[in-house]
């Protein structure tokens, strides 16, 4: 019987040893940095695109593909960016008109396309609305009246003039254009290719929080993506189970300014010249292509749920959302609905 | 069934020795997460959370920001950078949250075990 308690005292002894054990072992693996072999991630931050971005690829040429995806981060920053006089964007701006690389074509063709299709919810002719605002240099004002009116006639990729096949845009009087709000999701989309290339099958970015997952985990597991409260930065609205697809996020909580108890977001709709006020805080769109996903996160913002849910009923081939309006209500298209968690309760919407 | 004296001591021993190696661990793990500071992607310095600091950060082009921590809270109390958005953040003091710099590429994080974002990947914001 003696035996029985020294055996007894053994098991607890292992039990509250090993389970200390365990834990400590977890510690140190979510702190795990760079390292180059075929169990751990290779990982590495970048400043571009006036964000903050991490790049994370599993496997034996994981830091081939981080290399190659920073080496494209920082050549289509050069290209589209507006803070650079240098740039192809900041170029056209200044003449009026140019001819674009690939890139930026591709771009300019798509950003077209999503402006159609929305009705003008997103539009990238808005950069002098965001200059007016100060969110270009964080020069925030809130401008006046007359001084939007005049602005928005320059308003409107309608009075934009592009020659696919020469591969020639030209701007109407006083335009100039932004292709800010399809960047990140278009180099997200080119870093997933070159994952590819490189022969990555797991890997992920976040450009500024605008996440992309190429293939599942090593482990074989789904991605596990958080999606930010738009109301407290520290908690997490819900989560989804994804693999390959862009996850974007568009909330008037990423850059906003106050003045005299009001605040004023950065997601300019482009028919009030106003920041976007139609009763959302935050809407996500889940989709395998990154620009989409990038445009259409601003696009539904704009609408509101009541015409983003008649939109993605119309084109639910092509993406799923999750939208979060001002009363903390959280609205999960059907696509997605099953691989969606939180602890609140949200609503299902259907294709019908 | 009854025990001999030698046989109580050798079992008591046993708890309490497993008990201490498991507390020790325990506090070991509790006693402050790793505040990690980067500069342009690199480590520059780590501090742990449960230690009063404050330390002045050279970001890029030697720029200034300057940390501290109090009583496990993590801040930038100053910056020479033009958005100040860094300064503004407040206070982090969980694992998993961080504070970031654009202008100076500077990141704070803290890191360590973390509870609803530990299961997570990443979060979409």
């Amino acid at each position: 019987m003696k035996k029985h308690w020294i055996a007894a005292a053994f098991v607890a002894c292992l039990l509250l040893t090993g389970c200390g054990a365990a834990e400590h072992t977890e510690d140190e693996t979510t702190g795990s940095a760079v390292q180059a072999n075929t169990e751990q991630p290779v990982s590495k931050e970048i400043f571009a695109m006036d964000t903050y971005m991490t790049i994370t690829a599993y496997g034996e040429n994981g830091q081939k593909a981080v290399d190659a995806a920073q080496q494209e981060i920082e050549r289509l920053d050069a290209l589209l960016s507006t803070g650079s006089a240098d740039s192809e964007i900041s170029a056209l701006n200044a003449s009026g008109t140019a001819q674009l690389s690939s890139d930026s074509a591709e771009l300019v063709s798509c950003a077209l396309e999503i402006n159609e299709s929305t009705g003008g919810a997103f539009d990238i002719t808005v950069y002098p609305l965001m200059q007016a605002w100060g969110f270009t240099d964080e020069s925030y004002r809130v401008p006046s009246d007359s001084e939007l009116t005049t602005l928005m006639e320059t308003i409107g990729s309608d009075q934009l003039d592009w020659d696919a096949d020469n591969r020639t845009l030209t701007l109407g009087d006083g335009q100039a254009i932004d292709l800010g709000g399809i960047a990140k999701g278009y180099t997200s989309g080119r870093i997933m290719e070159l994952f590819d290339e490189c022969g990555v099958e797991s890997g992920m970015v976040s450009l500024g929080g605008n996440v992309h997952v190429h293939g599942a985990k090593p482990d074989g597991s789904k991605w596990r993506i958080g999606i930010q409260d738009p109301e407290n930065s520290e908690d997490i609205a819900g989560v989804l189970e994804v693999t390959d697809c862009a996850v974007i996020t568009s909330g008037g909580y990423e850059r906003y300014f106050e003045q005299d108890g009001t605040t004023y977001h950065h997601i300019i709709d482009p028919s009030t010249g106003k920041p976007a006020d139609n009763g959302l805080t935050s809407v996500t769109i889940v989709s395998a292509d990154g620009t989409l996903a990038d445009g259409l996160s601003t696009a539904l913002f704009v609408m509101g749920v009541d015409q983003a849910t008649e939109y993605w009923r119309q084109h639910a081939d092509e993406f799923d959302a999750v939208m979060i309006t001002e009363d903390g209500t959280i609205f999960v298209t059907e696509g997605i609905a099953d691989v969606f968690s939180s602890d609140r309760t949200f609503e299902t919407i259907a294709r019908k | 069934m009854k025990l001999k004296k030698q046989d109580t001591f050798f079992i008591c021993g046993l708890l309490a020795g497993s008990l201490l190696f498991g507390s020790a661990l325990a506090l070991g793990r509790t006693d402050g997460e790793t505040v990690v500071v980067r500069v342009s992607g690199e480590m520059v310095a780590e501090f742990s959370q449960n230690r009063d600091t404050v330390y002045r950060i050279e970001g890029v082009n030697g720029e200034i920001n300057v940390l501290t921590i109090q009583d496990g809270e993590v801040w930038l109390e100053d910056a020479n950078c033009p958005d100040q958005l860094c300064v503004h953040q407040g206070h982090i003091r969980h694992a998993g949250e961080s504070i970031i710099c654009l202008p100076h590429e500077v990141v704070i994080a803290i890191e360590g075990n973390t509870e609803v974002r530990s299961t997570l990947d990443i979060v979409a914001s």
